[in-house]
């Protein structure tokens, strides 16, 4: 059964357009009127060029890749998979002729002359860009709230969040606007939202897709990353975004050895959450993968050592424009950059030498196993404007909590990916994360496509009014 | 070590190079409200900790390895 246009997946997409049952424009169509319909709950866009997308849609359907004699059931090249799908990015990235605003009354009107890297890809694929997503400003928070733009709700619930900063990016997708949005996570920006909207978010290995074109907020720890409707569409923007990556299909769970960490990845965690996280682990049992308990390095300190670089990182990038534009930015972001102001060198470099040690001990860990496994977030999504969050009767704030279980990994660079794999009782989705292998992208991506295709369970789909 | 002064990061931002923090935000750093940084003082105290952890030769990150 065909699910509805608006959430199909890139894959059940690209099947129908090549079969010729939905062309390229009534695709944009399709998505145009429900941004439309959408815009004043989702706040899932700061920029839109519609017009652009459409001229692009009627290119692609009238090229030669879409002629009767072409074979939907050949279909194996990549650079297929994406021709005619529409996206959107986090307003972070440079679409040539668009404003790059970060979420931010700064750069209002700063029009990118070329595209990222990253959009260059995506074009050379053949998707198609229908606009640029909301954030929290700059990509400083994990709530996405946005006092300019307005913050992005979760499509499950229209009052609590759909988590940031990839607000937009995960509103978009969960609000049925786009196929597949591209973010970027310094802390868990991509995974932790699509985790709270069912969706599912990938980063790769550290440095492994470029940042080019893409507003910088901490160089050691950004990464861009992907958000869509299946792991196999998340291989599918993989392979696009770096072409060179390798084409890996035969995999199986027989064997793979999962490792377990309890002492702070499980603790303080959500009930149910944990839960559907024991569920799936029966799963991945059945399937012949061995799980097996591990010890993380210690974790009490990793914010305090993210800490220490981003905000340096970060004041260092906005000194360009505190001098002319300091009283546009929020408030919030102010006290963090002076925060940046006030770090001595040696600690900041003190913090760095840190990320390195947890590099070198958790590379002694994937020394024994091949994935790891975690909840993707502690809590389900917070209501908008919760400054903190309760689990376990311990307080944290509402933005911490998001990524507690996700910005180790931005520090170690080992590729990451969210997967929903539960219903809360609240009606909002519970997620899995799985962490990789430094350069083990392809694999990490094919178990994952492995595993939704084989466990069972399905996310119903938001009930939008 | 002494516990954090507003006039330490006040002189921070009059006699070093700095951009010229206004007191609302320096205050943000001695008595935090906004809930995302959770204040300077518990910053330094974890960095204070760090500090006295021997990393013997281990060089700050950079690009990881491909090995």
């Amino acid at each position: 059964m065909n699910t509805p246009l608006a959430f199909a997946p890139i894959t059940e997409l690209s099947r129908r357009l090549r079969a010729g049952d939905v062309s390229t424009t009534q695709l944009i169509d399709v998505y145009a009127e429900r941004i439309e319909r959408y815009a004043d709950i989702s706040k899932a866009f700061i920029s839109l060029d519609l017009e652009a997308a459409r001229r692009k849609a009627e290119m692609a359907d009238n090229s030669a890749n879409y002629s009767p004699n072409y074979s939907p059931d050949n279909n194996t090249d990549n650079q297929l998979a994406l021709k005619g799908i529409p996206y959107a990015c986090k307003d972070l990235f440079d679409v040539a002729g668009m404003v790059t605003t970060g979420g931010s009354r700064v750069l209002q009107d700063a029009v990118a002359e070329h595209d990222a890297d990253t959009i260059q890809a995506m074009n050379q694929a053949g998707a198609i860009c229908l606009g640029k997503n909301n954030l929290h400003e700059f990509a400083y928070g994990a709530t996405g709230e946005n006092v300019l733009y307005g913050t992005a709700p979760n499509p499950y619930d229209h009052s609590r969040l759909a988590g940031g900063s990839s607000s937009g990016s995960a509103a978009a997708l969960g609000f049925g606007l786009c196929a597949a949005t591209l973010g970027t996570d310094t802390g868990g920006s991509v995974r932790a939202p699509a985790a709270l909207c069912g969706l599912v978010g990938f980063k790769p290995t550290f440095g492994r897709i470029s940042t080019a074109g893409v507003l910088p907020y901490s160089w050691t720890l950004d990464h861009v990353g992907t958000l869509t409707r299946s792991a196999a569409d998340a291989a599918i923007l993989f392979k696009a975004l770096l072409p060179g990556a390798r084409d890996i299909s035969n995999v199986d769970l027989q064997g793979q050895v999962i490792g377990i960490p309890r002492e702070f990845f499980f603790a303080r965690c959500d009930s149910e959450i944990l839960d559907s996280i024991d569920a799936l682990m029966v799963f991945l049992r059945s399937a012949g993968a061995e799980l097996t308990p591990i010890s993380m390095p210690s974790m009490e300190h990793t914010r305090t050592v993210s800490l220490t670089v981003q905000m340096p990182e970060a004041l260092s990038f906005h000194n360009r424009y505190l001098e002319e534009r300091g009283h546009l930015y929020s408030q919030d972001f102010r006290a963090g950059l002076a925060l940046g102001q006030c770090l001595l060198a040696e600690q900041y470099i003190r913090a760095k030498r840190f990320i390195e040690r947890y590099r070198r001990e958790m590379d002694a860990i994937f020394a024994d196993v091949d994935l790891i496994l975690t909840p993707a977030t502690p809590v389900i999504a917070p209501p908008i404007g919760a400054v903190e969050v309760s689990v376990d009767g311990s307080s944290e704030a509402a933005g911490n909590a998001i990524t507690r279980y996700t910005s180790f990994f931005n520090m170690t660079g080992h590729p990451a990916i969210t997967l929903p794999c539960g219903m809360h009782s609240a009606g909002l989705p519970v997620s899995a994360q799985f962490i990789g292998k430094h350069y083990a992208d392809e694999q990490l991506l094919a178990l994952a496509s492995r595993i939704e295709a084989a466990y069972d369970f399905t996310l119903p789909l938001p009930e939008l009014s | 070590m002494q516990k954090l002064d507003k006039k330490t990061l006040i002189g921070i931002r009059d006699q070093l190079a700095s951009y010229a923090w206004e007191d609302a935000e320096i205050t943000e750093l001695v008595d935090p409200k906004l809930g995302i940084i959770t204040g300077f003082q518990e910053l330094l105290d974890q960095l204070e900790f760090l500090r006295k952890v021997d990393l013997g030769s281990t060089p700050p990150a950079g690009d990881i390895s491909t090995k």
